[in-house]
């Protein structure tokens, strides 16, 4: 398995795909994180002051897209075997399915973590930046900041391992990625907004609060920056996104996984 | 020893009949042409023998084992299936670390089957630009990189230039000689019949014929062309025997059915004279041919 898991870097690691999307989530967080940073604390903006632990926590958690791209990553090492043929390949080298899709599902959780560090360095960068040329104090300890970045790096990490999950169960690469972020953008939004009680649970709003992001911070229109309610606890949340990428990937490899390669 | 062996190994693909229960075996050593026209179901066979595709019915072994419990399949098994597997935006040199990294090869035997394929000049140059030449050499570079005893290659000639078919014959026979053994697909007889020893030709899903190649001359009739005076009367004569006779021309006959001894014999004791006789060997080509075609007026017979 450590061989199989070291050839799924290797192939990682010499697309030009995985360094775009990194480069993108960090432009990405570099730009969200900015903007919040200059709206913080003006009149009517959704965002406290940075002075306060409050928005300093908002600002320095603005690791949502990043780890979106993380699960795209994830679908992509999936399907993008078919698109490409290599499937054959592959699987030729390891007939058991299962330990490929398993050995996937571990690199792009190594491969999603970086883009959660990258993103996690930049928020909190470009809000200490803020802090300083405004003069204000930090308002969150080192502890802190560092847990929002772990967060960060856990929750790309297993959106990485869910998008693997998804990409072996739907073999289309441009309906998958269309898919995650119709899904984190506007399905997520929707159903979030209308039940608050659903809110903590659905995947993406649950990997953005693994990163200290408030409830409703990751959301996109009307839902956005909805109270109500908080997050589950880290682990709980942790336990919650491996149960789903488990399930979708078990039934990945009980369906699609096995279907022929012709 | 068969190292491969099929036994009524069937796909069906919702309504179409892809392979239909196909039996047969390749000897350890032996150079195999797996022939058939497009669509004959050899892509499909060859797929259900890797297990990359799952038989409706039947199996398939190598070495006495199903392709997914071979221990280490690349050692065992190489195959070239298509010619575009290799991602795109990798390079060549890279695209085989990969696959040395999965077959458990020393990094060395990269460059060992770059300069195999002729590629080294292109190792460091991204698939994606690759002509379908190379990327054919670089699939059978892939095949190659575990150095297994067993070769399974699907229309490697496929999108080859003369210069490339050539150099392709002489790999062939170079892996013939090293004692490998190869099951090679095509759909021109031609491409492989200077290389194999053996056949095995598919049509319609359905295996039509398993053989030598030299039965399957022997097994083909030949045509007889005789000039002789009295050419009616040896016609008679002829297809009083069985032979199939027919009058091609003044004084010309062509016949099949009857070797040049039978047909010298008969004429002697019936005194016609033969002023001519010419034998034409079977071509390959058209014993090919006109097996696939006996398959296609039996399935359309069905």
């Amino acid at each position: 398995m450590i061989r199989l898991i070291r050839t799924e870097l290797a192939k990682l690691q010499t697309m030009r795909l995985t360094y775009g999307l990194i480069i993108t989530a960090a432009a990405l967080t570099a730009l969200f994180s900015s903007l919040e940073n200059s709206k913080a604390g003006s009149n009517g903006s959704y965002v406290p002051p940075i002075s306060s632990a409050a928005g300093l926590s908002r600002v320095t958690t603005v690791t949502g897209f990043a780890m979106l791209l993380a699960a795209v990553l994830g679908a992509i090492v999936a399907n993008g075997e078919f698109r490409h043929s290599s499937a054959t390949l592959t699987y030729l080298a390891t007939p058991k399915r299962a330990r490929v899709l398993t050995a996937k599902a571990v690199a792009a959780a190594g491969v999603g973590s970086i883009f959660g560090l990258v993103a996690g360095i930049i928020a909190t960068g470009v809000g200490l930046i803020f802090v300083a040329a405004h003069g204000d104090h930090v308002a969150l300890g080192a502890g802190t900041l560092i847990a929002h970045v772990a967060g960060a790096v856990l929750g790309a990490a297993l959106l990485g391992a869910l998008g693997v999950g998804i990409g072996s169960l739907i073999r289309s690469q441009l309906a998958t990625v269309i898919g995650i972020f119709v899904w984190a953008i506007v399905i997520e939004s929707i159903v979030g907004g209308l039940f608050l009680s659903l809110r903590p649970y659905l995947p993406y709003t649950a990997a953005t609060t693994m990163a200290g992001a408030k409830l409703g911070n990751a959301a996109f229109g009307p839902a956005h920056g909805l109270s109500g309610g908080g997050p589950p606890p880290f682990i709980a949340v942790a336990a919650l996104i491996t149960t789903l990428a488990t399930a979708i990937s078990f039934l990945a490899a009980r369906t699609t996984v096995r279907g022929d390669i012709t | 020893m068969a190292v491969i062996e099929v036994e009524g190994l069937t796909k069906r693909f919702s309504n179409l009949l892809a392979v239909d229960h196909v039996n047969f075996t390749v000897e350890q050593g032996n150079i195999v042409g797996f022939l058939g026209p497009n669509g004959a179901g050899k892509t499909t066979t060859l797929r259900m023998v890797l297990d990359l595709v799952a038989p409706t019915e039947g199996r398939a072994t190598i070495n006495g084992r199903r392709y997914r419990d071979l221990p280490t399949p690349l050692n065992v098994v190489g195959a070239a299936l298509e010619s575009s597997n290799a991602y795109p935006g990798r390079t060549a040199r890279n695209h085989l670390r990969i696959e040395a990294l999965l077959g458990h090869a020393p990094l060395a035997r990269v460059d060992e089957v770059l300069d195999l394929v002729d590629l080294t000049d292109a190792a460091d140059r991204r698939v994606g630009k690759f002509s379908l030449g190379m990327r054919q050499r670089l699939s059978l570079a892939t095949a190659l990189l575990c150095d297994p005893e067993i070769l399974i290659l699907d229309e490697p000639a496929n999108g080859l230039d003369p210069e490339g078919v050539h150099w392709l014959r002489q790999l062939l026979r170079r892996l013939a000689s090293e004692g490998r053994t190869v099951l090679v697909s095509s759909h021109i007889l031609s491409e492989v019949a200077q290389t194999v020893d053996s056949v095995v030709i598919l049509d319609h899903g359905r295996l039509i014929a398993q053989s030598t190649l030299a039965d399957l001359t022997a097994s083909a009739n030949q045509v007889v062309r005789v000039r002789s005076p009295r050419a009616e009367d040896l016609a008679v004569a002829l297809a009083g025997q069985g032979a199939t006779v027919s009058l091609v021309g003044p004084d010309w006959l062509e016949i099949t059915g009857a070797s040049n001894e039978q047909i010298g014999a008969l004429a002697a004791e019936r005194a016609v004279p033969i002023f001519e006789s010419i034998t034409e060997a079977a071509d390959l080509e058209d014993i090919f041919l006109r097996l696939t075609a006996d398959a296609e007026r039996s399935e359309m017979a069905r």
